[in-house]
Parts: structure tokens; C-alpha cells; sequence
């Protein structure tokens, strides 16, 4: 299967703190790919030299576009989603004067009412408007969250927020999807939900997952192949299977 | 009361309430819907005033074969010309109104884009205290520049019905100017507000982070929507300075920006009526005042200061009551809401 995103040798020093030491990996299209590591390994930090949020110190950043990788490091966090990423948070962040609809609109890029002289003629955009609002309905009834659709963010429990903030998203062409612990704040069989419906996405829409994790015991049944990040740099990589069962893992997660 | 003229403080309020309504609907875009912290506000209404100042004496002078490097419109003598030219030709006090709208309109707001676009990153708050140290460097600046009267400003503006008689006439014509203009400016934010930009734009007040990440030109949008709102604040200014046919730096203090940011906290942030409503109350506080004191008789206190006391009082009484202030912000309208009301109609039945 060919690559759709690669990591080549990325570091990332914060003064003397090493966040990330020389990282390389890569995510297959149409993967779903966890990447598991103890607190301050360098998880968060990847992510954010991936999206834009940090210009890495080294190395760089590839993503693929048509039958190339192009490097998107150095890259605004705008221009690393026009190119077909997007993120999650650890703690969700959605817009909370919105309803759950409108955070579903406001993610479509290209929108003819966005145009400020545009927006002056309501004729000139309210027929995409319309097909955006249906595209929305329709995602929202794919999840069970219809009955949600008109109310606001607060009114929603924490789960249908982190599912809500990974289905905008599909508004979007976007290719590969970075999770930040998606399940944290979850309960076991909520979470266990969560990566279904995302396996779900992976298979239906040709979708790529990339998905920090803290517990790697939810993630194991779901994901095709594990990295283990540590005091940032890569400690293991494999099957979730052999990487549970990797000494170096079990040292660095029990600490001994 | 005796000698109350209810006509002639209906069109002082009423175009007062124009010009300040003006500013009120567009800091509610900008702060209101956008999240912009914009403590500028004045700047663009100073160069909208000072614009249209300039262009209508120099013009008038030049047209009528004034030598203006000898007879500038700040001397004694300019100001006498003034006075007698300006009401000679109808068609150029038109000419010249129509002009200094427009200028005053692309010039501020394109003060405002090039003042904010690069600021626009790094933070509401140094968003706020640039706009607001560029608003005194304006005025200190203008103290200082002779070819616009330095600190005695500009007087004798000729207004653009100057031509009309009957003092009374002139001023309901001007209300009407203002009130129709102050209708564009709701009809332009109405239309903005209640469409994708708006729903963008709260976005971007909510979680700037989250809208970057979405692929949101974050800088960008904002400085557009100070292009708008401060090329209203310019027409205002504008307005102001026909208003009061004569300009000076002194007008233009932040007090100016934080009476219109007290316009739209009384109203309701977030919401156009409310920022209508927030401008009238305070300025008809300020009229009133201005009105009735002298006749009351009472010279202990200016209605200067009794205007601030009572208008902090309300604010307090008012958020006090509502935190929102007394129109809260309403939910966005666009076609999307009848899809979703179709839809959820069809899924009941």
C-alpha cells in the first residue's frame, strides 16, 4: 500500500528539551495507525509539527499529493488542511456559540458566502448553502446525532463532542485524519464505540487514521500497526500485538 | 419646561444617533461577531472627518479662485471666505460630499486592513493596544500638522446643503442623509452577519486555534472585516464633521471609541438591534443633558461629567440584570436552518 504521510528523521527542541529526537515513520493510505507513548513522550508535539503548529528543528514532513509526497513542513496550520489533513484535540475544541450544524458549516473550504461582497447576495450562495445543509443532515443522521443538530455544543455529552469534532471533517475532501486521544475522557465501552464508528469511516469513506493513544489496551483490537514513541524518539513499531509484548515497551510504560 | 424646542432636539438627537449608530454596528461586527478587540475605533473616524474637512475647504477655495498658500481655510480670512463660498454652488457641495464618502471610505478602510493585518497574530490584546496608541499618535499628530488647522483644526465646513435656506429645512435634510446611510450600514452588516462569513467569523471569536486548523485564513479574514467596519467608521466621520461644520484633534480622544464599545455592551454583543438601541440610549443621555442642564439651571456639575456617571450607571444596572446585555446575540440565518426544519419536521412525523 503506498504512503500517504511520512516522517523523515523530525526533531524538535524546546531550549534544552529534546520534544522530539530524530522521529521517522510513515502512515499507509488507508491505515489506521496508533501511536502510543507515556506522558511527554512527543506524541502531541508530532502532531503539531505534522499540522503546522511547529516549523521542526530537522528533518521533515512529507504528505502525498496525486502520486507524489510533497513536504508540508514549514507549512501555516491553513495550508496543511487545504492540502487534505485534518486534526483533533486532546480536549475537544469545537465552537461553542455555534449548534452542532453550524460546526458542520463552517468547515467547508471554498464557501461563496465566505466572500464578503458576496455574502451581501443571499442569491449568490444559497443553493451551495443548501447542498452544504444537506450534506450536513446527512452526516449527522449517518451518527445518530440528527436530533442534535440545532442544539449547542454544551448541550452535548463528551463523547458526541469528540465525535462531532472528527466528523466536520467529512465536510472536507481530507484524506488522513490525526486523532488526539480521541477516547480520553471516555468510558471503556464508549470508547470502544468510538474507534468502531471510526473503523467504519476507514472502510466507507477510504479514510486514513493516525491516532494517539495513552491506554493502549483500547486501541489494540482496532489498529493495523503500532509506534511507540519515548522520551521523543521512536522506542518500537509493530503489530499491537508485538509491540505490547516489546520488553523496551513494558519497561518504559511501567517505568522500571 | 419652558422654550424646550421638541423639534430641533428630535434632529440633533436623531443625527447624533445616526453617526454614533454607524459606529456602533460596525465595532459590533468587528468585536461583536469577530472577536476583534478593536480600541481604534476613533482612528478611522478621525481620518473619515478629517478627510472630508480638508477636501470641502480646500476645494471650495481653490475652485473660487482662492489662493490657498496665501488664504489657507485654517486662517481667520479662510474661514470668512468659506462662510460666503459655501453656499454658492449646489451641485459641488454635493460633488464634494459624495466624493469625501467615498474617499473616506476606501482611505480608512484601508488604514484599517494595513493597521491590523500584520498585528493580527500575535494577540487580542496587543490588537487592542495597537489600534488604540495609533489613535493618539493620530491625534498628536494632527495637533502638530499646520496645513489642517494643527490644534484649532478646521472650521466654517461647508455642508452639503448649505445652499438650503431655512436653517431647519437644512438640518432635517441632513438627518435624512444620515439616517439613510446608517440604513445601508445595517443592511450591509445584517447581510454579512447572518451568512457563512458570519457564522465564520464567530467561529474564529469562539476558537481561533480550531478555525486555523480548519483551513481558516484567520489574519486575513479579520483584516477584511476591518476594511468594512472601518470604512464605515470613515463615512461617520464624515457625517460628524458636516454635523458639527468644523473639526479639531480634540474630538477625536479614546473616550470616543469606549463611549461606542459602552454602545454595544449596554445593547447586547453580538447583536445589530442591540447595538441600534445601545447608540440611542447613550446619545439621547448625551442630548438630553446637553439640553435640559443650562435650563435647569445647574452649573455645580458640566453634563460632561453627569453624562459618563449616568452612562456607567445603566451599564452596571444592565449587566447586572443581563450579563448579555439587553438584546443578546441571536442565532445565525441562512437556507441551511429551512433545510434542517424540513428535516427535522419529516423525522417527527
Amino acid at each position: 500500500m503506498s504512503v500517504i504521510l511520512e516522517v523523515r528523521d523530525v526533531a524538535k527542541y524546546f531550549g534544552g528539551v529534546k520534544a522530539l529526537d530524530g522521529v521517522s515513520l510513515s502512515v499507509p493510505e488507508k491505515g489506521l495507525i496508533g501511536l502510543i507513548g507515556p506522558n511527554g513522550s512527543g506524541k502531541t508535539t508530532l502532531f503539531n509539527v505534522i499540522t503546522g503548529f511547529y516549523v521542526p528543528d530537522k528533518g521533515s514532513v512529507l504528505f502525498r499529493e496525486s502520486n507524489d509526497l510533497v513536504r508540508i513542513d514549514g507549512l501555516n496550520p491553513n495550508e496543511v488542511f487545504k492540502k487534505g489533513i485534518v486534526r483533533t484535540f486532546q480536549i475537544p475544541r469545537l465552537f461553542n456559540s455555534l449548534t452542532v450544524l453550524e460546526n458542520l458549516l463552517v468547515t467547508p473550504l471554498g464557501q461563496r458566502g465566505e466572500n464578503p461582497l458576496r455574502a451581501l447576495f443571499t442569491n449568490s450562495w444559497s443553493t451551495q448553502e443548501r447542498e452544504l445543509a444537506k450534506k450536513a443532515i446527512e452526516l449527522l443522521k449517518t451518527f445518530n446525532m440528527l436530533h442534535y443538530a440545532n442544539s449547542k455544543i454544551s448541550e452535548l455529552s463528551a463523547a458526541h463532542i469528540k465525535m462531532l469534532e472528527t466528523i466536520r471533517g467529512l465536510m472536507t475532501p481530507a484524506k488522513l485524519y490525526l486523532l488526539d486521544e480521541p477516547a480520553a475522557g471516555v468510558d471503556y465501552a464508549m470508547a470502544k464505540e468510538l474507534f468502531t464508528y471510526v473503523r467504519k469511516l476507514r472502510d466507507e469513506h477510504n479514510l486514513t487514521f493516525f491516532i494517539i493513544e495513552h491506554r493502549l489496551e483500547i486501541l489494540m483490537e482496532y489498529v493495523d500497526y503500532v509506534y511507540v514513541l519515548h522520551n521523543g524518539k521512536l522506542l518500537s513499531e509493530g503489530k499491537p500485538q508485538e509491540v505490547i509484548s516489546d520488553p523496551k515497551v513494558v519497561e518504559a510504560y511501567i517505568g522500571v | 419646561m419652558i422654550g424646550f424646542d421638541v423639534v430641533g432636539f428630535l434632529i440633533s438627537w436623531l443625527t447624533l444617533f445616526g453617526i454614533y449608530a454607524i459606529l456602533s454596528l460596525t465595532l459590533n461586527l468587528e468585536s461583536g461577531t469577530a472577536g476583534i478587540t478593536n480600541f481604534g475605533k476613533v482612528v478611522f473616524y478621525g481620518v473619515g472627518a478629517y478627510i472630508s474637512a480638508t477636501l470641502t475647504t480646500y476645494l471650495i477655495l481653490m475652485l473660487n479662485g482662492v489662493d490657498v498658500s496665501e488664504t489657507p481655510p485654517y486662517d481667520i480670512r479662510g474661514v470668512i471666505l468659506l462662510s460666503e463660498l459655501g453656499k454658492k454652488n449646489p451641485l459641488l457641495n454635493i460633488g464634494l460630499l459624495v466624493s469625501s464618502l467615498v474617499i473616506a471610505f476606501v482611505m480608512s478602510g484601508a488604514l484599517g486592513y494595513l493597521l491590523t493585518y500584520p498585528i493580527l497574530r500575535v494577540g487580542p490584546a496587543f490588537v487592542g493596544f495597537t489600534l488604540l496608541s495609533s489613535g493618539e499618535l493620530l491625534r498628536i499628530f494632527l495637533q502638530h500638522y499646520e496645513p489642517v488647522g494643527a490644534s484649532k483644526g478646521l472650521m466654517a465646513i461647508p455642508t452639503p446643503f448649505e445652499w438650503v435656506a431655512d436653517s431647519r429645512v437644512r438640518e432635517a435634510a441632513y438627518l435624512g442623509l444620515v439616517l439613510g446611510l446608517l440604513a445601508l450600514t445595517y443592511v450591509v452588516t445584517h447581510k454579512l452577519v447572518n451568512s457563512p462569513l458570519g457564522r465564520t467569523l464567530r467561529a474564529l471569536r469562539d476558537d481561533e486555534i480550531a478555525a486555523l486548523c480548519l483551513g481558516k485564513h484567520v489574519p486575513r479574514i479579520k483584516a477584511t472585516v476591518l476594511f468594512i467596519g472601518s470604512g464605515f467608521a470613515g463615512i461617520a466621520g464624515v457625517l460628524l464633521s458636516y454635523y458639527l461644520t468644523s473639526v479639531n484633534p480634540n474630538m477625536f480622544v479614546p473616550a470616543v471609541t469606549f463611549n461606542v464599545w459602552a454602545m454595544i455592551i449596554l445593547g447586547g454583543f453580538g447583536n445589530l438591534r442591540g447595538s441600534l438601541l445601545g447608540a440611542a440610549v447613550i446619545t439621547f443621555v448625551d442630548r438630553i443633558l446637553t439640553f435640559v442642564t443650562p435650563q435647569l439651571g445647574i452649573t455645580i456639575i458640566s453634563p460632561d461629567y453627569l453624562r459618563w456617571v449616568v452612562v456607567g450607571l445603566l451599564i452596571v444596572v444592565v449587566l447586572l440584570v443581563n450579563p448579555r446585555g439587553i438584546l443578546p446575540e441571536k442565532p445565525i440565518k441562512t437556507p441551511a436552518l429551512d433545510v434542517m426544519w424540513e428535516e427535522l419536521r419529516g423525522e417527527s412525523k
